[in-house]
């Protein structure tokens, strides 16, 4: 297996005039958990389904576990899980006649799909569920079978396109924690989803497509810093000095100290936020100041993604736009 | 081992829609009760219409053999060419040459003179003519007798000889050869085409559409198996189905109705395969295009439609005329129909049949080969 699990050079996908995805490049290590995010419409889907062979690109390729999608497609599909919205189970099956389906299309030796079975449907909790019709399942258990159908084979790359979404909290967290453990056995894994808080919680990195665009890669930490490199002090202390002010101002690593009473803001770089944090608040008890609140204010990935796909004003006309397509 | 495993997803794929067949007891009512049921039971209750006959015979190429070679059988041939009922009555062949071509698509009948026919009419006896029909164009036999018989009403073999007045049709008798047909033998080809037709193609074409909107199809394509895999394997699904219902339109035929059916087993069954699996290959033609499940039910409607009208459903194909003939000889089913009818009404077995054959078999592979192409060139019309 190459060092890449996914090597993606200037894919792109047209359906007539419109763009879905544009000349996307990326490589995604091995193990990996790698997050897909951007808004619907942004071409998340459609980059995942050329990458499971779904849809044939319109110009680039890429490869996936070693193989091209385009001229290895049968070697790539043996590789790969999906889950995916538009990839659905047989609902007039039970999850254990589907599994069985898809165990000897993968050509699992019988013996090995019927533990392989066993130990998904105990780790996902299925129990009797599993014998019942997956049209009678909940959304959640339906995203649970899906899950494990994809997972039968053992597949080295995993594409998950928004499983999180009509989940229950509980059952959401408990999918980001066995995701995160699929990586850590050294399964590669595409995440792809529109809540901006789910890549921070479990993305190793994360990538920000809009408009079919690729337009940023890097961990959560970075994409934040790349909008905001400082984190924000903020206290809620009337009636400050100009004394008390100035000392704050000369304390090292902070950038910029402004105080609308009774509101102080004291910009800091992120890795000391700690220490300011306690001399800022020592000056001020020294000074018989009173705080009556202190919170630090960190730039979010959700910042972030606002700020790099052009604000909130570009965002609406761009979910205007998808929804007129749509 | 590639192979192996292509064929272990054939069956894979196969099972899995008999799987789904067995959660689905509508469909199984549907597709193996009600259709079939419906359509022998339409044909029961049309047993009245039998006998029926038809009226066209102007394009239909029929041989005229003069073994008597008379003033009388000169007369009967212009007799004949001067009605509007036989202007294309062929002269010069022989009559073993006749019947050998009759049913190969060549002629429909021949209408034989024999020697003595002038002297019996001479002798104030009944002039006789045979006429030969092509057992496999039920239609024909009922259309050339009943225009002869109208046509007779002219002829005056010569002055000389005066009409009796005791002899019907001018003193001369005609002695049909070939077999004849009720109504209702020729309707059960009907019963079985649209029974096998209007389940198939519904099977497919919509079953394929189903695969797609539900999500399921494309699971199927983000698996190892391939496209000629999940083709072979409902075709083979489908080719089970076909057998039952055909069992089912048979048993009710012959223990119900009371049909005497001529063909052999193997060959009636093969005929009606072939009629399911050309469906089968415009099914999955159909379904390459991307249409939803309504549409599919709008296009088998149109297809049905289709087939009445130009496939020799009730007016045999070679009794069509103009457009509708010409529609009728490139629709691959009417060669279809044709199989089954020689096959049910006279027993004529597959391999004398080689020219529709050929035509059938050439549709079902120019269906399943563009069929294939769409599915593999343009996938995301299958991809919700």
């Amino acid at each position: 297996m190459s060092e890449n699990a996914i090597s993606i050079k200037e894919l792109t996908k047209n359906f007539g005039n419109f763009t879905a995805v544009d000349s996307v490049n990326l490589d995604i290590q091995e193990g990996q958990l790698f997050g897909l995010l951007g808004p619907n419409g942004a071409g998340k889907t459609t980059l995942v389904r050329m990458l499971c062979t779904l849809l044939e690109p319109s110009a680039g390729t890429a490869n996936i576990a070693g193989y091209d999608i385009r001229s290895n497609a049968a070697e790539v599909r043996k590789r790969i899980g999906v889950v995916s919205d538009g990839v659905s189970l047989y609902r007039d099956l039970t999850v254990e006649e589907n599994l069985k389906l898809f165990s000897t299309l993968y050509d699992l030796p019988n013996r090995i799909a019927k533990d392989r079975m066993q130990n998904l449907l105990d780790m996902f909790n299925f129990k009797e569920k599993s014998k019942r019709l997956v049209g009678e399942l909940s959304s959640g258990w339906m995203k649970k079978a899906m899950i494990i159908t994809a997972l039968i084979h053992d597949p080295e790359i995993i594409f998950l396109d928004e499983v999180t979404t009509g989940l229950d909290p509980q059952s959401a967290l408990a999918l980001r924690e066995f995701t995160r453990n699929l990586c850590d056995e050294g399964v590669t894994v595409i995440w792809t989803t529109h809540y901006m808080t789910e890549p921070e919680m479990i993305c190793d990195t994360v990538g920000i497509i809009f408009e079919g665009r690729l337009i940023q890669i890097g961990t959560p930490k970075q994409l934040r810093r790349s909008v905001a490199e400082q984190s924000v002090l903020e206290i809620e202390t009337p009636n400050l000095d100009n004394t008390t002010l100035k000392k704050i101002e000369n304390i090292g690593n902070i950038c910029k100290v402004t105080y609308d009473d009774p509101t102080l803001k004291a910009s800091c770089v992120d890795e000391g936020e700690t220490e300011i944090e306690e001399s800022v608040t020592k000056i001020l008890l020294d000074s018989g100041a009173r705080i009556r609140s202190i919170n630090t204010k960190e730039p979010t990935l959700e910042e972030a993604f606002i700020s790099l796909t052009g604000g909130e004003e570009e965002i609406d006309r761009f979910m205007e736009k998808s929804r007129r397509k749509a | 081992m590639s192979r192996l495993k292509d064929f272990s997803n054939v069956f894979a794929v196969m099972s899995n829609e008999f799987r789904i067949l067995k959660r689905n007891r509508s469909a199984i009512l549907i597709s193996l009760v009600v259709i079939p049921f419906f359509f022998t039971a339409s044909l029961g209750a049309g047993r009245g219409g039998e006998g029926e006959t038809y009226s066209v015979t102007a394009t239909l190429p029929i041989a005229f053999i003069d073994n008597d070679l008379s003033e009388a059988s000169g007369r009967l041939y212009e007799t004949l060419v001067r009605s509007d009922d036989f202007s294309m009555l062929i002269q010069g062949y022989r009559e073993e040459t006749a019947l050998e071509t009759l049913g190969k698509g060549g002629i429909y009948a021949a209408i034989v003179v024999p020697q003595g026919f002038q002297q019996r009419l001479l002798n104030n006896e009944t002039g006789i003519i045979i006429v030969h029909v092509d057992d496999g164009s039920p239609g024909v036999d009922d259309a050339v007798l009943s225009n002869i018989e109208a046509s007779l009403k002219n002829f005056n073999p010569n002055p000389r000889i005066q009409q009796t007045g005791n002899i019907e049709f001018a003193g001369v008798e005609i002695l049909m050869k070939g077999a004849s047909f009720s109504g209702f033998a020729i309707g059960l080809t009907i019963t079985l085409t649209m029974v096998v037709v209007f389940a198939t193609f519904y099977e497919i074409a919509g079953g394929m559409s189903r695969e797609s909107e539900t999500g399921t199809y494309a699971h199927l394509l983000v698996s190892p198996v391939s496209l000629g895999s999940i083709m072979i394997g409902k075709t083979l699904y489908d080719v089970c189905l076909n057998i039952m219902r055909t069992f089912i339109v048979l048993g009710l035929a012959v223990y119900v109705y009371g049909a005497s059916i001529h063909a052999n087993l193997l060959s009636l069954v093969l005929s009606t395969l072939f009629i399911a699996i050309l469906t089968m290959g415009f099914g999955f033609l159909v379904s390459s295009f991307g249409v939803g499940v309504r549409a599919v039910v709008i296009i088998e409607f149109f297809l049905i439609l289709f087939l009445f009208a130009f496939s020799g459903f009730f007016i045999d194909k070679e009794l069509l005329r103009g457009i509708s003939q010409t529609i009728a000889t490139i629709l691959p089913w009417a060669y279809g129909i044709d199989i089954l009818k020689r096959t049910i009404l006279i027993g004529q077995p597959l391999m004398n049949l080689t020219y529709q054959l050929q035509i059938i078999a050439i549709s079902i592979m120019l269906f399943y080969g563009v069929a294939y192409l769409l599915l593999r060139l343009s996938r995301e019309r299958l991809i919700k």
